[in-house]
């Protein structure tokens, strides 16, 4: 019995960032990488299934599409518990968007056919959302976002979940299995790994696969396989708030003042 | 009479020959119900692990007998106890060698040479300093009696912050139960034995050889005179002594058979855990072995057996207990019961015959003798308990090394949790990039050296609060300018530098420490230098004292050395009087872990300070209560803090006007407990190095000579 926990190594930005030469990302030596928060979430849940089963032990694989820098944060999760890591690599993935990388996951989940896989609700830099739902719809299995509980006993053909709505609601369902879910935060306390065990974890093996390991075609993925490109990445202008002071005609002949100004002097 | 052959006591005198013969039958059985029982306590720390500290037993022989004879250590802190402890050790000691010397004439030198030296002038003396011995014996017992009865001290009560009245291991009677029986019974044992001379006085009234002599028995003799002159008659006295002979014998064999079960141990084991002990207990913490199953200690049979056989040597004397400062504002710690619990645990698992299953083992948790995690991470690591322990118990590894599993298995607070994934991300508990930890230099007219691009005489290493926290980046900046103004050739390794690591270990998280650890010798070997100096206690002890054990060797001063050096060389002169009353609070980790006392104090008196020490300074210093990661974990709503705590006792000095720190660390806990505890505007909390400020007239205008390193 198997869950496929899709993870990613997520960039944070560091102090004084400088925006990249050719303006679509940020300079490298700025970011700072870890694991994403929401996986943090959806790999301790997989734990939480994997320890309080007595059954048939149940396998944890954790997978990433990313570069060698990623293995830092893979052995992470596999200190965290994980049984195994996979991480898929080509300079070909290179631009991918949310739809590129969830073909890649999808070949993945083929070949190691979990009952469940698991992803974040969305990553911290990014933040599209749409990843986990994306390979989902290119397996062609039920699905559902942003988790906050899960009930599964192994082996078991469903699952029952409740997922989160605005202003506090909650849905509660029930899906069968193979299916994908998408975990939100506070689902659980994830598990504090140690250095020690993050030491101890490298010995345990990260296989790395190539795409045409998993039969995926370059035009599927990088910026040929990609639905979306970025234009652009820049920071704002950031907007300098004023007082206006005064009598209350006093304000609103400053603020008609102002619109004008904008408007270019129209009326 | 001298050198007379009669002058003597015999033994056993006018007994039935089968009635010798019994009294050796019951004490062969006495000495080996003795010999079990040191069997079962060694076999019980031998199921310890290995300690794998160089024995050199010769030299710890000697310092451990110098600890006995002077008594040093259990003098500090409650003198008159440690006065009557001496009086009842050499009363003891003395009265044990005065048996053993008759049982070489008697038992051993007689029957096997046919000679015999227990007689006349000799044996008058030997009678004389015997006498003397048994009354320092039972005068330092009276008084031990009269203080536990009478005077009453709190912490004789055992009364235990670790658990509640409803836990079945709350009750602590047996343990005074036991005391006041070990009191009763050698002083029983001693009173028999003065009036049993007494007796045999009278008996032998008739015998000149013994009557002339009495007086070199004074005590014996004087209670003789009593015992005649309210009629007792030498018949009489000599049926009463051969009764009296009886029980004093059996009692005095039971107390010898029993030392191994009883509190009476500590004879021996307080001798063993002095004679292995670490003399850099706290400041130096063990690491972990790279084969071990798990890290620290789960089961009892984790700690060694150098751990084990201390946890024995503790007679409650309640020295650490009212030294802590977590037990001092009510936190669930007091080292003395962790180790009470600990020995208890070990008590019940190991001194059977089998050795119970691992999972009976563990000693994390709330049952009978486990230390709770509550109780684990009150601590903070100040040392004061190990410090003033009179028989060399090492709480705070212990401690630590419990910590280390409860981190292994993320047990802890969430904010303390998240500051180690802040620390291993960043290298500082800040949080911040790495680029803004010398971005406190930016606020000085002049650069400071990089030390990873040239060389420097001094390499100073900052320090996380020194570097990050806005308050302290004040007196960063001061000290920077001292260093500038005196000419000393000095830099820093700017983002090269990590937190040095001191209080991640002492939280127990060895692997993150071991990171920076070797993160900071790697950077330190990239430069040039000739000695380092920091503001930072905590990086001071670490860099000093573990360091090396990771291959990092350094010259390393904190800088009020440094600073009063360039004083004493006219390289940092203060003109100004300061005429200030100051009070100084010792640095845990400058103060008691590496004995830095004085160069503060002469600094203090150089600027023109009247300095009035409170009560628990110096080696007693009372922790500000940031150590052993308690500064990232949140301090429980309502309780006293520790800081607030030292704020009441500086407050208690009449006119006080400044709270000198030299810690910054220090600096943080205690400007925010001046506020919070109500004193503000009483007095301030300054740093040292803004008080040298303010004394200095002017900047230096020619730098004088550099300092040597």
């Amino acid at each position: 019995m198997k869950i496929l926990v899709a993870i990613k190594q997520v960039a944070a930005l560091d102090e004084d960032f400088e925006i990249r030469a050719d303006g679509k990302d940020v300079e490298a030596q700025f970011l700072l990488r870890d694991l994403n928060e929401w996986d943090d979430f959806s790999l301790e849940e997989a734990m939480r299934i994997k320890e309080a089963w007595s059954g048939t032990p149940v396998e944890v694989v954790v997978v990433s599409v990313a570069p060698a820098e990623a293995d830092e944060t893979l052995r992470k999760c596999l200190a965290k518990g994980a049984d195994r890591a996979i991480r898929v690599w080509d300079p070909d993935v290179e631009g991918s968007d949310p739809i590129a990388i969830a073909r890649v996951l999808a070949a993945v989940a083929r070949r190691e056919a979990p009952e469940l896989l698991l992803a974040g609700a969305q990553s911290s830099d990014h933040a599209f959302a749409a990843t986990g739902i994306a390979t989902a719809a290119l397996l062609d299995w039920p699905h559902a976002a942003v988790l906050t509980q899960l009930t599964y006993n192994p082996g078991a053909r469903s699952a029952r979940f409740r997922r989160e709505l605005e202003g506090g609601l909650l849905h509660e369902m029930a899906i069968d299995l193979p299916a994908v879910l998408t975990i939100q935060l506070g689902i659980n306390t994830p598990r504090y790994a140690s250095l020690r065990a993050i030491k101890l974890a490298a010995a345990k093996p990260i296989e790395v696969l190539t795409l045409s390991d998993l039969s995926v075609p370059a035009s599927a993925v990088g910026e040929a396989g990609s639905l979306s490109h970025v234009r652009r990445m820049y920071v704002p202008e950031k907007g300098r708030a004023q007082m206006i002071e005064g009598s209350v005609e006093e304000q609103a002949r400053r603020v008609i003042e102002i619109i004008r100004e904008a408007a270019g002097g129209a009326a | 009479m001298a050198g007379n052959d009669a002058v003597t006591r015999i033994l056993f005198q006018d007994f039935a020959p089968g009635t010798v013969r019994l009294f050796y039958v019951i004490g062969y059985a006495a000495i080996a119900v003795f010999i079990y029982g040191v069997y079962v306590q060694v076999r019980k720390y031998r199921r310890g692990a290995p300690a794998g500290m160089p024995l050199n037993l010769l030299s710890r022989l000697e310092s451990m007998t110098a600890i006995l004879l002077n008594h040093r250590m259990i003098k500090r802190r409650d003198r008159k106890a440690g006065e009557a402890h001496r009086l009842i050790f050499y009363g003891f000691v003395l009265l044990f060698l005065g048996t053993a010397t008759i049982t070489l004439d008697y038992d051993i030198l007689g029957p096997l040479f046919g000679v015999h030296f227990w007689h006349g002038e000799f044996y008058l003396w030997f009678s004389l300093v015997l006498d003397v011995a048994g009354v320092m014996l039972a005068g330092g017992l009276l008084y031990m009696m009269y203080r536990r009865g009478w005077l009453k001290p709190p912490k004789l009560d055992y009364a235990r912050p670790d658990r509640t009245p409803t836990d079945p291991d709350y009750d602590r009677s047996n343990y005074r139960r036991e005391d006041w029986a070990f009191l009763w019974t050698l002083l029983t044992i001693a009173v028999s034995g003065y009036v049993l001379e007494a007796l045999r006085l009278v008996w032998l009234q008739t015998q000149a050889e013994v009557w002339d002599t009495r007086w070199w028995s004074p005590l014996g003799a004087a209670i003789a005179q009593g015992l005649r002159s309210a009629g007792l008659s030498d018949a009489g006295a000599g049926l009463l002594r051969r009764d009296l002979w009886w029980f004093h014998g059996l009692l005095a064999l039971l107390f010898i058979a029993l030392i191994p079960y009883t509190k009476v141990k500590h004879i021996f084991t307080a001798m063993g855990s002095l004679m292995f002990r670490d003399p850099q207990a706290a400041q130096r913490l063990p690491r972990e072995k790279p084969d071990a199953p798990h890290p620290g200690v789960q089961y009892i049979t984790d700690f060694n057996w150098k751990q084990l056989l201390s946890l024995d040597a503790c007679t409650k004397c309640g020295r650490c207990h009212e030294a802590c400062p977590a037990r001092a504002v009510g936190a669930p710690l007091s080292p003395r019961d962790v180790i009470l619990s600990l020995r208890e645990f070990a008590n019940r698992t190991l001194n059977a015959a089998e050795l119970p299953a691992q999972a009976e083992l563990d000693v994390h948790g709330k049952a009978p003798g486990q230390v709770s995690m509550e109780t684990l991470w009150a601590c903070r690591t100040c040392m004061a308990c190990v410090e003033v322990c009179p028989v060399a118990i090492e709480h705070v590894p212990i401690i630590v090394q419990l910590r280390r599993k409860l981190v292994e298995d993320g047990e802890m607070d969430p904010q303390l949790r998240k500051t180690l994934q802040t620390i291993h991300k960043t290298g500082n508990s800040f949080g911040e990039s790495k680029r803004k930890r010398a971005a406190w230099t930016k606020t000085l007219p002049f650069p400071v050296k990089d030390a990873r691009k040239e060389p420097v005489d001094v390499l100073w290493f900052v320090g996380d609060y020194a570097s990050f926290d806005p308050r302290n980046q004040q007196v960063t900046a001061g000290f920077a300018t001292l260093l500038h103004d005196a000419g000393v050739d000095f830099g820093i390794l700017y983002e090269g530098e990590s937190n040095a690591g001191n209080d991640v270990r002492r939280v127990g998280e060895e692997g993150l420490y071991e990171l920076l650890a070797e993160g900071n010798i790697k950077a330190l070997a990239a430069t040039t230098f000739n000695s380092i100096v920091t503001t930072d206690p905590h990086s001071y002890n670490t860099i000093r004292n573990e360091y090396p054990d990771f291959g990092g060797q350094y010259e390393i001063e904190h800088y009020t050395t440094l600073l009063l050096k360039l004083m004493q060389q006219g390289c940092v002169s203060t003109s100004r009087k300061l005429n200030l009353r100051v009070t100084f609070h010792d640095p845990c980790h400058l103060g008691r872990f590496n004995k830095g006392y004085d160069a503060p104090r002469e600094i203090l008196e150089r600027l023109g300070c009247e300095l009035v020490e409170m009560g628990r300074c110096r080696s007693n210093s009372f922790c500000c209560g940031a150590g052993g990661g308690r500064i990232w974990i949140p301090d429980p709503v309502g309780a006293e803090k520790p800081a607030q705590n030292r704020m009441r006792e500086a407050a208690r000095i009449e006119g006080l006007q400044v709270f000198v720190v030299s810690c910054p660390k220090d600096l943080t806990m205690f400007e925010d407990a001046l506020k919070t505890s109500g004193l503000e505007g009483k007095f301030v909390v300054r740093e040292l190095i803004e008080l040298v400020r303010e004394a200095l007239a002017q900047p230096q205008a020619t730098p004088a000579a550099p300092v040597a390193a």
